[in-house]
Formats: structure tokens, sequence, C-alpha cells
């Protein structure tokens, strides 16, 4: 679980080109909103596109992108939830 | 979407950049081509003597392909551009192809990768993301 987390703050900090604010944050802060990493729409589809890519696993709709994308962890969650990873 | 694809561009007569759809499947793919003349209004200042078509109406004409992508319609903005690459001059006389694939989407956001050529020499490339307005529907950072 670990380790695809690690892969996720990788995917994070060089798809969206985040490095630094991804080493700033835990695996639950919230990726979007004030209080967390404050991405928008486009980072999200940037985000799964790059999780079909990484990891073969697919966010089919906006509902369960708001699920699954809500921190590195759900995402992790997710990746692992689909035998993926 | 029946009879000409074209109809269904929003824009106006005077900010339209293609002039005619080749290919069309709905949702997937478009092929559309602008013919650059030299009675293009912008190319009168851009350059007096030495027209050029503007980087920034070919991916105008780019993005307006690709708009024809959507559901019939919609309004649509435009949301980001990736990758953007001009890669040789488009003068007066220049066929303009410009072919645009959807490739992936969020709820509202569409994502296309967009080739232009001409004489079939890659002239422009890029990556546009189009957002669909649809009224009261607010973006995934500002989700509850």
């Amino acid at each position: 679980m670990n380790e695809i987390a690690q892969r996720v703050r990788i995917l994070l900090a060089t798809r969206l080109k985040l490095a630094k604010a991804v080493e700033e944050i835990t695996d639950q802060t919230p990726l979007f909103g004030p209080l967390g990493l404050g991405l928008d729409s486009i980072d999200a589809l940037e985000l799964v596109l790059g999780l079909e890519k990484e990891f073969g696993v697919v966010v089919e709709d906006r509902a369960t992108a708001v699920k699954v994308l809500a921190s590195i962890q759900t995402i992790a969650e997710f990746i692992q939830s689909q035998g993926k990873g | 979407m029946e009879g000409n694809p074209l109809s269904h561009l929003p824009h106006g007569v005077s900010f339209r950049f293609i002039d005619r759809v080749v290919e069309f499947i709905a949702g997937e793919r478009v092929v559309a081509l602008k013919n650059v003349t030299g009675n293009d209004p912008h190319l009168e200042g851009h350059f007096p003597g030495n027209p050029l078509m503007p980087g920034v109406l070919l991916l105008e004409a780019m993005t307006q392909a690709s708009g024809l992508l959507l559901p019939a319609g919609s309004s649509a903005v435009l949301a980001q551009v990736k990758e953007a690459r001009f890669r040789s001059a488009v003068v007066p006389g220049d066929q303009i192809r410009i072919e645009s694939v959807r490739r992936g989407g969020l709820g509202a956001l569409h994502r296309f990768e967009v080739k232009a050529l001409v004489d079939g020499a890659l002239a422009a490339e890029a990556e546009i993301v189009l957002a669909v307005a649809v009224p009261g529907r607010e973006g995934l950072d500002s989700a509850g």
C-alpha cells in the first residue's frame, strides 16, 4: 500500500508538476479545496489520465472522481481495490 | 449529429476559422479544412506585406474543430492548452487540414489531441481541453 501511495506521489509530482507541494502533504491531506493542495477540475482530468496510464485504473465519471481523488490514500486504496498497482 | 456539423458551430461568421468538415465521427474524431486566403482580414495587419496566419488563430481553428465533437448544442469554453507547438509558417494559399481526436474527459471537461497539417506536413499540434458549461454545476475543486 505504501509503495502504491509513493507511486501516486510521484505521479502528482511529475504529471501535475507539484514536486515541492507534494513533499509537504500527508497521505490524508485533501487534494481539492482550499484546505488542501488546492487542485482544480483540470488537475483532476490530468490525474485521471495519469492514473489510467500509470496504473491501468479507470475513473469512470465525476462522482467516482470526487470519492477516489480525495487524497493520496483514497487513490491508493482505489488502485488496490481494482487489483492494480 | 445530423446534417452539416459546421452548422452547429456557435461562432459568428466573422470568427469562424474552419471552412469545411470532411470527416466526422460524433464524439470521437473530426477532420476539418481551412483555406487561408489573402482576403482574411487578420492577415492585413499580421503582417503588412508579409501575411502569416497567427499561431493563436491556428489554435482557435483547432479549438473550433474540436468543439464540433461535443454534444450538439453544447456551450463550451477553452479550459487548457498543452504542448502547443507551431512547426511551420502558414500563409495565403495554404489549405490547413485539422485533425482532432477526443482522448478522454471528466465531467464537463473534454480533452482533444489536435494536429494541423499543410500539404501533409505538421504545421501545429496541441492538446486542448474544452469545458462544457452546465448551469448550476460546479467544478470538482468546489465540490463539497
